[in-house]
């Protein structure tokens, strides 16, 4: 209640903000492209962030509301690798916007322009829910942040050259700040290296990739289906094996499977914020990476 | 990999030598010499990739490197970044198939069981012509495979296309069009052949139905998509709630309730008009409402008209016009937002329809031709709630109305009754993906009226139904 508080004011302030000097509008299809946004644009652009840290982005819907606000953005900032692919096709294409269609510069897709993990070597709809051009969950990538951060501001400037000065002073601003930071999470989360982690969708295998985390397994049987309890007994059996040490699920996704198998187990379950928002401490993107590696290392007690 | 490669090509030559005794040695020479060949260009092809996928690697520990060693100033964090783009644009191989520029492909398949107990061919009363009403077969029947391909036909248009292959071995053309993608201000304009942007249900596919059926109102009125060949104009208003207004105009291929008509005509014979209006409630709620309006005249020469009782069995023709007006509204609704554990869907449409024209009676024979004055309506509620994953229970409420049916001397020929047809159904469905479901539902059908007694014949019915998509499938309308 008072995080939402907080929050409606604090949108709200920053709506008041905004409005009192917007030039470009930016619809951002989750909320780490709009904390990007912010840091890159700052007072340039006005955004509108169509999905929440509680809400699942593959499974979202085309929804009337975001054909509206695609269809005044000058700038569409999506994920892509397929993320999307459920509903913001048809959002564009419903939008009547020829500045937000493919090859347009007010259409970036992030992942298109970062090396990707967990590329699959064959794809089949048998696999699962599986993305042929590797994991899309890419804002738990320091590397890709960045990557993503310079191709955001040369779009900016193309799309609104008035900023160009203000674009560039504000990434050299954004990237000093981030490598810094990058520096900070690898010392911060160096006792995490070689942990063994099984997460329930493979939301964080950026983030477990930089800090070397090990991650054993997945609690969704395949990508995109949800735990069965066969899947998690075999779990349950594979401890002895190749044990665990922590499971993990995003802010989006029910604690009840990661729960029964941290009781049968025996290791520490815990959520982290899927994106930006998606808890009280990961506000921006700096704050995602500082609360995400805190609460892994709180669970553990190191 | 490579080995499998070798070894792929070898067992293939291998079967493919097993021919006639006499030309062996020669081919056999050949094929050796192929397969070296075969050998040595992969060997190369795979040494470049080895090699370019080395440099990317070693650029990429480069830019991590660099960007470790994050003190360094703005200027040289710059330079990192130019390495790591280099990385990325390394390691992307372009694509080299003209492959890569076909069409997203998908294909539906679905199939009923149906069990009633009245046929299902007799027609429902007191609403003519209602040509749509025909219901999945008794017994195990295909549904229609449905073919969908798409695609960017260039950075100006899309176009698209859906084939309907039907049980009867007939493939029809639901939708083809090409729809600009460039226009801006808000505007699209579609032509070809697609369903009407009429009402909530019209535009939506049989395989993304709630209900194995459509709703009797659907069925009766536009029975059960209404698509027209012509073209479509859509505005979307710039305001941060959807505001749409669309317009269209075509030959008028089909005429609602009848089914196709043979048009010999210049001219758009055929209009309709909709506005949509739609929006969130908090994050966990969105809506739509809209209205829609159809307009269209008979072909010259009228229609084929089937009575309203279904009793005459001679022929009767209509000439005039009919107007469709409708309000429909949508809500759904999930917990902040998140449909993945539950979500909850309302719909609703109302429409009517107005007959204004000649109505001749039995043209063979009596040909009795005199105005006809109809204005007939009909609505439909229905829920579907996702209560655990992957399933779903939905409730759903038709009714039609008789309304008023004025027929004059032919009054004497035809009988419009007096009758309300109405319809409860209960389905219960299990989606283990997007692509596959499969359903259960119960229809409480009370549709038809015993004309001698003016009893309400009651049907149970029940369906079995499985749809099924393969391959790309593209993101569904709200």
């Amino acid at each position: 209640m008072k995080l939402s508080t907080n929050i409606a004011i604090g949108a709200t302030l920053l709506l008041c903000a905004i409005l009192a000097q917007a030039t470009i509008q930016v619809f951002a299809c989750s909320p780490e492209w709009g904390s990007l946004v912010t840091e890159l644009a700052g007072p340039r652009a006005s955004t509108f962030v169509a999905t929440t840290a509680l809400q699942d982005v593959h499974r979202i819907q085309a929804r009337p509301s975001l054909i509206a606000r695609a269809r005044t953005a000058d700038l569409v900032v999506c994920t892509g690798a397929d993320l999307e692919i459920g509903w913001m096709p048809l959002v564009r294409t419903q939008a009547g916007n020829a500045r937000i269609q493919a090859g347009k510069p007010g259409f970036f897709e992030a992942a298109s322009v970062v090396p990707r993990i967990e590329v699959p070597t064959s794809v089949d709809r048998a696999l699962g829910d599986v993305h042929p051009q590797g994991n899309p969950h890419i804002q738990f990538g320091p590397r890709q942040i960045r990557l993503a951060a310079e191709e955001l501001t040369r779009r900016l400037v193309r799309i609104d050259p008035a900023g160009e000065t203000e674009y560039r002073t504000r990434l050299a601003d954004f990237t000093r700040r981030w490598d810094a930071a990058t520096e900070h999470w690898a010392k911060m989360g160096a006792p995490l290296k070689g942990v063994t982690v099984i997460q329930h969708h493979k939301n964080f295998s950026y983030l477990f990739d930089f800090l070397g985390m090990r991650q054993v397994a997945s609690l969704e049987p395949k990508p995109g289906v949800e735990p069965t309890s066969a899947h998690l007994r075999e779990l349950v059996e594979n401890q002895k094996s190749d044990p665990v040490k922590l499971i993990i699920r995003a802010s989006y996704q029910s604690p009840a499977p990661s729960e029964w198998l941290a009781q049968r187990i025996n290791v520490p379950a815990i959520m982290l914020p899927a994106t930006v928002g998606g808890s009280e401490g990961a506000t921006d993107l700096f704050t995602l990476f500082d609360d995400s590696i805190r609460r892994m290392l709180d669970a553990l007690k190191l | 990999m490579r080995h499998t490669l070798i070894a792929a090509t070898v067992f293939a030559a291998a079967c493919t030598c097993a021919g006639p005794a006499t030309a062996q040695t020669a081919e056999l020479d050949q094929i050796r010499k192929d397969i070296q060949e075969l050998r040595s260009s992969y060997e190369a092809r795979i040494r470049v990739l080895e090699d370019k996928l080395k440099a990317a690697e070693s650029s990429v520990v480069k830019a991590q490197e660099a960007s470790a060693r994050a003190e360094a100033s703005a200027a040289k964090a710059e330079t990192t970044a130019a390495q790591s783009n280099a990385a990325v644009s390394q390691s992307e191989v372009p694509p080299t198939s003209q492959t890569a520029f076909n069409p997203a492909l998908s294909l539906i398949l679905n199939g009923t069981w149906g069990r009633y107990g009245n046929d299902p061919t007799t027609r429902m009363t007191g609403f003519a012509p209602s040509g749509g009403d025909v219901s999945p077969a008794r017994g195990a029947s295909l549904g229609e495979s449905e073919l969908f391909l798409t695609s960017s036909i260039d950075p100006y248009f899309r176009g698209s296309l859906l084939a309907a292959i039907t049980s009867e071995n007939t493939v029809e053309v639901e939708e083809a069009y090409a729809e600009t993608l460039a226009l801006g201000q808000g505007l699209t304009v579609k032509a070809g052949r697609f369903f009407s942007g009429l009402g909530y249900l019209n535009s939506v596919h049989a395989h993304a139905w709630d209900f194995v059926d459509p709703a009797l109102v659907q069925r009766a009125f536009l029975g059960p998509n209404y698509g027209d060949d012509g073209v479509q104009l859509r505005w979307v208003a710039p305001l941060p709630v959807l505001l749409q207004f669309g317009a269209e105009i075509g030959r008028g291929r089909e005429f609602p309730g009848v089914g196709d008509v043979n048009r010999n005509q210049n001219g758009a014979a055929s209009r309709a008009f909709f506005v949509k209006l739609g929006g969130d409630i908090g994050t966990s709620g969105s809506y739509q409402i809209g209205a829609s309006h159809l307009r269209q005249h008979t072909a010259p020469g009228g229609v084929a008209f089937l009575d309203y009782d279904d009793q005459s069995g001679v022929t009767n023709l209509f000439s005039g016009r009919q107007r469709i007006s409708g309000v429909d509204m949508v809500y759904k609704w999930a917990p902040d937002g998140n449909p993945q554990y539950r979500n909850f869907k309302f719909a609703a449409e109302w429409y009517q329809r107005k007959y204004d024209g000649d109505l001749a009676f039995d043209t063979a024979g009596l040909a009795a031709t005199d105005a006809l004055a109809a204005r007939q309506s009909g609505w439909y509620a229905q829920a579907v709630y996702q209560f655990v994953p992957y399933w779903r229970v939905g409730g759903r409420y038709d009714r039609l109305r008789h309304g008023t049916v004025a027929l004059n001397s032919n009054a004497a020929n035809l009988v419009a009754p007096a009758f309300d047809p109405q319809r409860y159904s209960l389905m219960l469905d299990w989606n283990p993906s997007e692509f596959s479901r499969v359903r259960l539902q119960y229809n409480r059908d009370l549709t038809r009226q015993d004309i001698a007694t003016g009893a309400t014949i009651a049907d149970n019915q029940l369906f079995l139904q499985y749809v099924f998509s393969l391959g790309a499938h593209g993101a569904h309308q709200f």
